[in-house]
């Protein structure tokens, strides 16, 4: 076999854009578990775009779109955690929609200052999150059961803040909050402050990219392939260059999008970046093992249950705020739909697994279905009905591809190139044995176990070398640089 | 194909990705014969016997399995159990809130009649087959109210019940005392006597050369041998088994020559609040600079919750009591409080409150001591890495990288993770439980080595143990404890398996 044989200059070209895609798409298949949600999110666009001629993604659409989706993210954020750490937290919806009453009565209603109503709101929910928390870990009642209590609890106390009446509200605060945008400077139709953030957004995400790729090249830290990585950042310069696009062609950046940004990124910190991050994580995986390495599993659950409910005042006062009233018919569903958000963004029930960025695009997945589904026309009724089996099929998917085998679509090719006349072989061998076994049969004859055996053999040497070829890597071919065949 | 072979496994081939499990093993096992299996940890027997009992089905693996005489394709281990194959395994598959004789029945109730069951029938039948494994319970117990070594004896009735012409035991001695240990050989060897030929597999040496008709050794895999009963003998098995000769199975160090005190427990007790009961009782040990100690006793005597009250108290029980570190007496009531004297705790089940086994080697080696790779609460990651890499190759961790998910490695492995999460928590005192339960004997020799290395720095090692001999080859010191008492303390000049099993047993 003459295997680096010389080949021509186009041939070489057309083989490295080859190659490119079959690593491409061997990373892809590797890590499915990590890019699937986006590609549902893709699929999601695409589709509601082409029913609604597009207006979903128009800039006006897109922007309310994602400040719709504000005060479902911030829930969510705080439910991964929750479910982290093995537990559930149900009472949150009605949580939130008591806070932002709280807030709304109290500055209408009472006179007092937005600043004194909040800071008031905040004394309430911590102090409520102390007393979940205290129950769940503590008195190790099932946290199912202390917040279907809070549920309930905070349902009536809602009805009793709101006297059963819808309040509006007028104050500047709740306005600038709920419908409210950041100052602009116009140009040419286009805000030049949302363009700019765009912009240092962007040279921040392909800088930290490569900075962080060149001190793993210093530790000697495996980094993910260059070809997916140069394909993460064009995709996600589309991705921040058409966010950029939407929000300075409209009115700018929304202040629920600002409040929920600073949400996702003080939380991303903190749990990927901090000694408090590890111990929610170390915590969620193995209870035991973190009290007996020092950890208090006590101290944690306080936490997550306090940080939950601070997540639901803002998210509160954020739909409060949106709306510019609150009224005792807010807060149904809300916390099911943080944990729909938190389970398609893949938080493991069994704990220790989620992340809070994926929870924001599982809030994303399910706002989207919400308002394509209304603007695409389609009956309101069915909504709820694809929302849950989008709900089912995003956490089958979870599950189907925990286990995936890594594959290497390179080596493949190459092995498959080198083993082609072993693998021929074999193949005949394992088909004549076949039919010996199928012909002693018919006669009967007296070793049939010999047949057996030489076709379980055959059977072995070709699945062995199946195996070779379908576990084959690039790096065990290095010889074979060029292209294969 | 010769009638006295009741099963074949011929050329038996498991891949998993990755690794292949099992490569062309072939054992054979007579009619009537005790057969042991061992290996390493590994080495894939548990592997064979889950392709043997269809767990693996037909066509996941490559080879044949004949069972008396028929080439079979099981599907599932209802296939096997219908044919006579039965396995218990390690974790007994036992429902412990329910009683003994439906315990006995459960899955194939009797008197099945339009789903209902017939109780008499069923009560008559499992006394029946009590009292052929010899256990004289209530058969109204609950099993949970049960000791492991009679849950053992439940497990093989139900077995019987089921007209088991192979029964397969899966260590069933390593949770056993010494007392339910030898019975359950005793019971093997009876039920021989009545045509039940058995397939064990086990670490303990000293049982197959008791019992075995014969064995084969597997490694990595492959079969190495098939020995029969007259050429069995341990230092054969234990060559098989590694591939290599060990002289030692305990390293050697120097002599203890006597120092400063480091540990001292005081009139320590604790008092379980659910049991309602004391399980330490009256504990004073001591523990010396650069000293290993080993806590001697059965299951469940009270060593490992005498290693809790002093480890910060995990489980919350009521102690009362002086401990005493560094000639200071400190008040520790969590496992920080502990850490942070210098304590470190290596856990006997390490699956369950050892390790986090979906993070990597390096988030659980570094998870006991997260100040020393952050600042201000921030994690750096360069060092995490830096450390964990350290500590892989100092204590020869064999993982492919430092980022691989810690369930993934072998146990072993894992129990040397364990030891490098304690030691960079820098511990002054080291208190490993059942350090080398379930590893295999080239791990343990390892595990052994470094217990040597730390000494000779100058740390100072509590062992609890429930292997005489590894009591006996490692430590300077023996305490004995018994139902939470302290019965007996041996310098290790004076101590003999006899005299620590006789306090062991009041």
């Amino acid at each position: 076999m003459e295997e680096n044989k010389k080949v021509g200059f186009f041939q070489n070209i057309i083989w490295k854009i080859h190659k490119y895609f079959l690593t491409l798409i061997s990373m892809f298949r590797t890590n499915i578990r990590d890019y699937g949600m986006y590609i549902a999110l893709t699929v999601i666009f695409v589709t509601f775009g082409f029913m609604t001629n597009w207006i979903f993604l128009a800039p006006i659409n897109f922007t309310n779109l994602l400040n719709q989706t504000a005060y479902v993210a911030v829930l969510a954020v705080g439910m991964t955690l929750i479910i982290v750490t093995r537990h559930i937290d149900l009472s949150v919806g009605y949580i939130g929609a008591f806070m932002g009453a709280w807030v709304v009565v109290a500055v209408e209603n009472n006179g007092q200052t937005v600043l004194v109503a909040i800071l008031g709101a905040l004394v309430i929910t911590i102090i409520v999150g102390i007393i979940k928390g205290y129950f769940v870990a503590k008195i190790q009642v099932p946290a199912f059961v202390v917040t279907l209590a809070g549920m309930f609890i905070f349902k009536g106390l809602l009805l009793l803040r709101t006297n059963t009446r819808y309040i509006p509200t007028t104050n500047v605060f709740f306005e600038k909050v709920g419908i409210g945008y950041l100052p602009t400077v116009e140009v040419g139709g286009f805000d030049i402050i949302t363009v700019s953030v765009g912009v240092v957004a962007l040279l921040a995400l392909v800088l930290t990219g490569i900075m962080s790729r060149r001190k793993n090249n210093k530790l000697k830290i495996p980094n993910e392939k260059i070809e997916l990585f140069v394909t993460k950042m064009i995709f996600m310069s589309g991705i921040l260059g058409y966010l950029t696009y939407t929000f300075a062609s409209n009115k700018g950046i929304s202040y629920l999008l600002l409040i929920t940004v600073v949400v996702v990124v003080v939380y991303h910190f903190m749990t990927t970046k901090t000694t408090l991050g590890r111990r929610i994580y170390a915590v969620g995986g193995n209870p035991e093992a973190a009290e007996l390495s020092g950890i208090s599993v006590y101290k944690i659950t306080m936490f997550v249950f306090v940080s939950m409910g601070i997540l639901a005042l803002i998210s509160g006062v954020m739909y409060a705020s949106r709306l510019q009233n609150t009224s005792p018919n807010h807060g149904p569903f809300w916390e099911l739909y943080a944990i729909a958000a938190a389970a398609i963004g893949g938080a493991s029930f069994s704990g220790g697994i989620g992340k809070v960025v994926n929870a924001v695009i599982g809030a994303v997945v399910i706002m989207s279905l919400k308002n394509g589904m209304a603007l695409s026309g389609i009956e309101a009724n069915m909504e709820p009905i694809i929302l849950g089996s989008v709900l089912l099929l995003a956490v089958v998917f979870d599950i189907y591809t925990r286990n995936v085998r890594p594959i290497d679509l390179v080596g493949i090719h190459f092995a498959k190139h080198r083993f082609r006349d072993d693998l021929k072989t074999a193949k005949k061998e394992f088909s004549l044995a076949k039919k010996e076994l199928n012909h002693a049969n018919k006669l009967n004859k007296e070793d049939i176990l010999e047949y057996e055996y030489k076709l379980t053999n055959a059977q072995g040497t070709l699945n062995k070398l199946r195996d070779k070829i379908r576990e084959a890597k690039e790096e065990d071919y290095t010889d074979l640089t060029t292209i294969g065949d | 194909m010769d009638q006295e072979n009741i099963l074949v496994m011929n050329s038996i081939t498991k891949s998993f990705p990755g690794v292949k499990a099992l490569d062309e093993v072939n054992i054979f096992v007579k009619k009537g014969e005790i057969h042991f299996i061992v290996g390493e940890n590994g080495a894939g027997k548990s592997t064979l016997m889950k392709v043997l009992s269809g767990i693996y089905s037909h066509g996941h693996y490559d080879g044949d399995i004949i069972f008396d005489g028929k080439i079979r394709h099981f599907h599932g281990i209802k296939d096997s159990v219908s044919e006579g194959i039965i396995i218990i395994n390690q974790e007994l598959a036992l429902f412990p809130n329910l009683t003994v004789y439906e315990n006995v029945f459960v899955g194939h109730e009797v008197g099945k009649r339009g789903g209902l069951v017939n109780w008499d029938k069923t009560k008559e039948l499992a006394k029946k087959f009590l009292d052929k494994v010899g256990l004289d319970v209530d058969i109204h117990r609950l099993v949970s109210s049960l000791g492991i070594g009679k849950q053992q004896l439940i497990e093989i009735a139900k077995a019987l019940s089921q007209n088991v012409k192979l029964l397969i035991l899966d260590e069933p001695t390593a949770a056993l005392n010494e007392d339910d240990s030898a019975n359950l050989l005793k019971l093997l060897v009876e039920l021989k006597k009545q045509g039940i030929t058995s397939i064990m597999i086990s670490h303990k040496l000293k049982e197959v050369e008791a019992i075995a008709d014969s064995i084969t050794v597997l490694r990595d895999g492959k079969t190495i041998v098939r020995m029969e009963r007259e050429e069995i003998n341990e230092q054969e098995i234990i060559k098989n088994m590694v591939g290599r000769e060990i002289e030692d199975i305990f390293p050697k160090r120097p002599v203890f020559k006597g120092s400063e005190v480091v540990l001292e427990t005081v009139h320590l007790n604790s008092f379980d609040k659910q049991l309602n009961r004391y399980i330490v009782s009256d504990a004073n040990i001591k523990l010396h600079k650069g000293e290993v100690v080993g806590l001697a006793g059965l299951m469940g005597a009270g060593r490992t919750e005498l290693a809790h009250s002093i480890f910060g108290n995990p489980k919350k029980y009521r102690v009362t009591g002086k401990i005493i570190a560094f000639n200071k007496s400190v008040n520790l009531r969590t496992p920080k409080d502990a850490i942070n004297k210098g304590i470190a705790y290596v856990s006997e089940d390490r699956k369950k409150d050892g390790l986090i086994l979906l993070e990597t080697v390096s988030q659980n080696i570094t998870v006991a001591n997260l100040k020393k790779i952050s600042r201000f609460s921030i994690l750096n990651f360069s060092k995490q890495n830096q450390y964990a890499e350290k500590y892989v190759k100092d204590i020869d961790i064999k993982t492919p990288s430092i980022f691989q998910q810690v369930g993934n490695l072998s146990g072993g492995n894992q129990q040397k993770v364990q030891v490098g999460k304690w030691l960079f928590s820098d511990p002054k005192i080291l208190i490993l439980d059942e350090p080398t339960r379930g590893i295999d004997v080239g791990a343990k020799y390892e595990i052994y080595t470094i217990i040597n290395d730390l000494v000779a720095q100058g740390m100072s090692i509590l062992i609890i143990s429930s292997e005489l001999p590894e009591i006996l080859g490692m430590c300077d010191r023996i305490y004995v404890i018994a139902e939470g008492v302290q019965t007996a303390e041996f310098d290790i000049k004076d101590a003999t398996s006899e005299k620590i099993m006789q306090s062991a047993t009041l």
